[in-house]
């Protein structure tokens, strides 16, 4: 390791409502393997939004090569040398390799491109890093792992003195994570400047020199990793103190009914060989990771996206769930994590949206029952305190809290016997949140049965009866709430194989 | 819908006047924008009226209606797809097509009147099938189905008819009863549009399809979100393809009203209908990318394009100013909607 | 997430068919296909007149398809090309007939014309961000009832063969003693080289493809996107221009009121071609094929016993099929 390269001091960041970054540090050296760490929520890609001018820090300085900076977007970033390679690559698929790695500032001969030229340069980029790809083949056409070595090749191309990696191998295969390592050790050894974000221990163990841990927006330490273990990093990642009582025992008595049961549910890479059941009355945390799979789970599960195989049940009897429609027939209603994408018709009125899943049931012949709909809508409006000046004012006028309240009451009027919930309070205040707790808690006694996939390790703590956990697809962990503590779901939510 | 605003600027309204209008109970019913639409009308006969005398007479009145019942239809029913965030570039070719086939039915093969209407709409139904199935479950883009199926619908019509044109029996002929939809003369010899009667009527069943019923509901949803409510459990696909099914239909039954009021139809022509229904349609707040419908706002809409086309020609103008007025009203009105949806997010 | 690289089979892992684009291969295959069964049904087909008379038609869908290819490569369409090359050619033609002017004066307007529906189409789309088939379709109106305005309503016919200013119809058809030669092909030909060494070989063509391969990404690359893909459409505008003068030069008269319609034979032939709807993809060289199945289609139909109507129901079926292809090939690229 060299001498530091980059140094953020007392980054401070807030948002409406929001205290992202609470004066937090992170110091990079030349020729150094810097992890950043932390959970879902912790800060880490708003601290990096705020180092390449995405966002403008509140408080704190960036000192690079020795002089302060502040940047007012990424391409200025990049011209400095600092470089982010994302998760989500942002490619031009019908281009080539070279083609994109050279966008922007193609080399012409005369007032044509030189397309020969280019192919030549980029060969000798991937040459200086070991990589092995055809430069004339079209970007969409490589794996995702290759699409990523052109984003590190282009980066390098652009003169990078620091690269961040965000995630980089959420999407790769062991073979290509392998290369990947080769190509950043090939870089730390040229003394450049690397941040790692990633919660894969192992890795963390594997290629990087240091470990910075965040967690809820702030500066938790950093540690060396050589010195450190796996437990180590986890305490720092969650030894918070939870303010609200976790749940001590469940509320679900052993022999309770199962009405849920999934069995080698497939759907890719994200969903490897899932089973699970959920007892009636009871509610299912499923935690880990962003990444995990838990969404894409649920997804499968709803019939939303197309699946492999796998067979479910509910109730003991199976069922053929190939639509949302099947599912909701099954009755199983699902909240999606993007309420404002996926979950609310902006144009429409709160007692609109509140009868989408179930129209059916409030007609009147051939005309919707508007007086019933305002009822149903008013009752649920009332039940969860929704802020909304009347039951007809449009979706797109609320807060995006508000909106969300607005989808859970859409399936609490379905009255369907089994809710999967995702990331249901993510975005709520604090006051709203303890009354979708309520809101739940009542449910289940009802004789509801709740999956509630959620990052928020206190609301897994405080709300499961039973607990998932999942990670990059697999199911890694279960355990009743008495024996769930931060620690060993943090493990399973970062144990791979 | 154009910036209200700046119009009530120039008329010097002042901002609290402005607002008392929008509080009165019945513009709040109706909609700010639909009160201000009906008074483009009125100020645009009022225009014209002084402009060429002529135009205070009621055969004028009649002509421009004339032109406004099929349209009326045509841009009912393209309504409903452009709720659904689509378009229609078929119906003006579809009506024609259905009136040269059953026209035809009619005329040559004595098949009865009744028959004959009926497979007017039902022609039209059919290319509403197509369009709304290669949309809804293949997902093609609508605006190049549309158009292809414009095409076949030409090209279908002109077939059958050998690319004949046809004739329509008077109303004293014998099978010229039908034209009691369109209008009937009393026996001093004025003529009560009655074509005015059945339009509105339609309309009004159309706005009640519209809000009150589940095929409108979910069409709207699903032009302001699809996957919102796939998610929800709804058969999206279904009634998306619906609302082409609908879109065709109406065509068919603009295709009636068509040949009541013009007698002759000829092969290959239809098209700039398409426009003016699609003009009518935007110009009355309906919106390009879906999610938002005015049944109200269409027929108004379309009173206005049917009074511009009769105002230009009243004056003297080439009828091909028509073309180009309706072209910037689309793309103001396109604009205005485009912006207003930037400004909300 | 993890996308395999496509194995393809022996076919499309051959180097030259690779080179070329299998669409086109297939392309050529359909065009000698269909060549074939009009020659077996109809033996008046087979004469030299039919060629020549192929290549008549062909001229200004060509060119009509070559400028649009550059507004679908965008992801956007351009559906005033219809009715902007007949405005184009009326107001050229309008210039020689009744004001004197010499014919090279009337082509230049011709071309400044559809340079300014270019325009227009640019500032609709590329700036005000409206959705390009309504901001055409506004333009599509708007043109139609334009040339017909500027002209006073009536048919243009530019000068005949015979008379000395008819020579610019010898661009594209030479008559050397009794054989009629198609020179205008040559000169497509010509354009064709010139536009794809434009849209592969140049900056601006090379950004045009980026945008419609992802708008987004190309921006934050940091090229001014609004520029680019103005661009494209004032392309589109200046081939209508052209094909203003090549529709002129074929036909005897330019009718007002007319041209609508004519846009969808340039588009399927642009798609027939392997332009992609959704942008990102497309050669010139593709849609001039392309645009031979629409132009045999349409003088081949006739000979085999079926009018125009039918020429309208099957470039309705044809353009679907082609769409179906292309949707059915994106989303199982996705």
């Amino acid at each position: 390791m060299g001498e530091v390269i980059l140094t953020m001091n007392g980054i401070d960041k807030s948002f409406p409502g929001v205290h992202a970054l609470d004066h937090v540090n992170l110091e990079v050296r030349k020729g150094e393997v810097h992890a950043l760490m932390g959970e879902n929520g912790a800060g880490k890609s708003t601290l990096m939004k705020v180092l390449t001018g995405i966002y403008t820090k509140d408080e704190g300085t960036i000192t690079y090569e020795g002089k302060e900076v502040e940047f007012a977007n990424p391409r200025e970033a990049q011209a400095a040398g600092i470089v982010i390679v994302h998760q989500e690559l942002n490619m031009l698929n019908h281009l080539t390799v070279a083609q994109n790695i050279f966008i922007g500032r193609e080399m012409m001969s005369g007032k044509l491109i030189n397309d020969k030229k280019m192919n030549e340069e980029a060969k000798k980029l991937f040459h200086k890093l070991n990589i092995d790809i055809d430069p004339t083949e079209k970007m969409g056409k490589l794996t995702v792992g290759k699409q990523q070595m052109c984003e590190i090749a282009k980066a390098i191309s652009h003169d990078a003195k620091v690269i961040i990696f965000d995630e980089p191998s959420a999407a790769l295969t062991e073979a290509e994570i392998d290369e990947l390592f080769k190509i950043i050790r090939d870089l730390r050894e040229k003394q450049l400047g690397i941040v790692y974000i990633s919660h894969r221990m192992d890795e963390i163990k594997v290629i990087t020199d240091r470990v910075t841990v965040m967690r809820d927006g702030g500066y938790v330490g950093t540690l060396i990793t050589e010195d450190s273990t796996k437990d180590d990093i986890i305490n720092m990642m969650v030894g918070r103190v939870i303010y609200e009582e976790p749940k001590t025992k469940s509320n679900v008595a052993p022999d309770a009914p199962v009405i849920l049961k999934v069995e080698n549910l497939n759907a890719g890479k994200m969903v490897q060989d899932v089973s699970f059941e959920l007892h009636k009355g009871e509610i299912l945390g499923f935690s880990g990771l962003m990444g995990a799979g838990r969404t894409e789970t649920a997804r499968a599960l709803f019939g939303a996206d197309p699946k492999e195989s796998g067979d479910i049940y509910v109730n003991g009897k199976k069922v053929d769930i190939k639509n949302p429609m099947d599912a909701v027939k099954h009755g199983i209603g699902y909240l999606s994590e993007d309420r404002k994408q996926f979950g609310i018709v902006v144009q429409k009125s709160v007692a609109e949206n509140s009868t989408m899943a179930s129209l059916d049931n409030y007609m009147n012949g051939i005309f919707i029952n508007k007086k019933k709909e305002a009822e149903v809508a008013k009752k649920y409006v009332e039940s969860l305190s929704t802020k909304t000046p009347s039951v007809d004012q449009l979706v797109v006028n609320l807060s995006g809290g508000n909106q969300q309240k607005v989808v859970i009451a859409k399936w609490l009027v379905r009255d369907c016997d089994i809710l999967i919930f995702d990331e249901p309070t993510r975005g709520i205040d604090v006051g709203a949140k303890s009354e979708i707790y309520h809101l739940m808690n009542e449910l289940v006694a009802e004789g509801k049965s709740i999956i509630m996939i959620s990052s928020e390790m206190s609301e897994i703590l405080r709300m499961s009866d039973r607990i998932v956990v999942m990670c990059e697809g697999k199911k890694t962990g279960e355990m009743s709430i008495s024996e769930a503590t931060q620690e060993n779901i943090m493990h399973a939510a970062t144990l791979r194989n | 819908m154009i910036c209200v605003r700046k119009v009530l600027y120039t008329l010097e309204l002042e901002e609290w006047e402005v607002e008392k209008i929008k509080n009165n109970a019945l513009v709040k019913k109706v909609g700010f924008n639909r009160v201000v639409l009906f008074c483009v009308l009125i100020l645009m006969y009022i225009v014209f009226a002084i402009l060429s005398p002529t135009f205070l007479s009621y055969n004028r009145i009649l002509s421009a209606l004339n032109y406004a019942y099929f349209l009326g239809f045509l841009a009912l029913g393209v309504t409903f797809v452009i709720a659904t965030g689509g378009i229609d570039f078929s119906i003006g070719p579809v009506m024609f097509c259905a009136a040269l086939i059953s026209g035809s039915l009619l005329t040559k093969s004595g098949v009865p009147l009744a028959v004959c209407l009926i497979i007017s709409i039902l022609v039209g139904t059919v290319f509403g099938v197509i369009n709304g199935y290669l949309v809804a479950y293949w997902n093609m883009p609508s605006f190049i189905t549309s158009m292809a199926s414009m095409m076949l619908a030409k090209g279908v019509g002109s077939a059958f008819t050998k690319t004949q044109s046809v004739s329509w029996p008077q109303s004293s002929q014998e099978n010229g009863g039908f034209r009691v939809l369109v209008k009937v003369m009393t026996g001093s010899g004025t003529q009560i549009p009655t074509g005015l009667i059945f339009l509105l009527v339609v309309a009004v069943i159309c706005a009640i399809i519209l809000n009150k019923t589940k095929i409108g509901r979910y069409i709207l949803c699903l032009g302001s979100n699809k996957e919102a409510v796939r998610l929800s459990g709804v058969n999206v696909k279904k009634w998306e393809m619906l609302a082409y099914v609908i879109c065709g239909t109406l065509a068919g039954v603009a295709s009636i009203v068509y040949v009541g009021a013009y007698t002759t139809v000829q092969p290959g022509l239809g098209d700039t209908f398409n426009n003016d229904a699609i003009a009518g349609c935007v110009m009355g707040g309906t919106s390009m990318a879906g999610g938002v419908a005015s049944i109200s706002g269409t027929v108004i809409g379309v009173m206005i394009i049917a009074l511009l086309q009769e105002g230009i020609l009243a004056m003297g103008f080439q009828k091909d100013w028509q073309y180009v007025i309706t072209g910037l009203i689309v793309l103001a009105a396109v604009y205005a909607d485009v912006r207003s949806r930037k400004r909300k997010n | 997430m993890g996308k395999n690289e496509k194995k393809g089979n022996v076919f499309t892992n051959n180097p030259l068919v690779r080179a070329i684009g299998t669409q086109k291969i297939v392309v050529v295959l359909v065009i000698i296909l269909l060549a074939l069964l009009f020659s077996i049904m109809s033996p008046s087909f087979r004469k030299y007149a039919t060629v020549v008379s192929i290549f008549d038609y062909s001229y200004y869908i060509s060119f009509m398809a070559i400028g649009v290819t550059f507004a679908l490569i965008t992801g956007g369409v351009d559906l005033s090309i219809g009715t902007g090359m007949i405005a184009s050619g009326l107001v050229g033609g309008y210039l020689i007939t009744h004001q004197g002017m010499p014919v090279i004066v009337g082509m230049l307007a011709s071309i400044v014309l559809g340079l300014l529906f270019g325009l227009f189409n640019a500032l609709l789309i590329a700036v005000l961000d409206l959705p390009p088939f309504i901001g055409t379709l506004g333009t599509m109106m708007v043109a139609r009832g334009l040339g017909s305005i500027l002209t006073g309503g009536m048919s243009i016919t530019w000068p005949a063969a015979s008379v000395p200013q008819g020579w610019f119809r010898s661009i594209f058809k030479l008559t050397i003693g009794n054989v009629k030669f198609p020179l205008g092909f040559i000169i497509v030909i010509l354009v064709v080289i010139i536009m794809s060494t434009f849209l592969n070989r140049s900056r601006p063509g090379r950004y045009i493809i980026a945008i419609g391969s992802n708008k987004e990404a190309t921006r934050l690359s940091g090229i001014n996107v609004v520029k680019w893909q103005s661009l494209a459409y004032i392309i589109s505008g200046l081939f209508t221009g052209i094909a203003g003068i090549a529709y002129a030069a074929t036909f005897q008269a330019v009718a007002p009121g007319t041209g609508a319609g004519l846009e969808l034979d340039a588009i399927a032939g642009a798609i027939i071609g392997g332009t992609s709807m959704t942008g990102g993809y497309g050669t010139i060289a593709g849609t001039l094929l392309g645009v031979f199945v629409m132009s045999l289609l349409k003088t081949g139909l006739p000979f085999i016993g079926l009018q125009a109507n039918w020429q309208q129901i099957i470039t309705g079926l044809v353009l679907i099929i082609a769409v179906l292809i292309d949707v059915l090939k994106n989303s199982k690229r996705a």
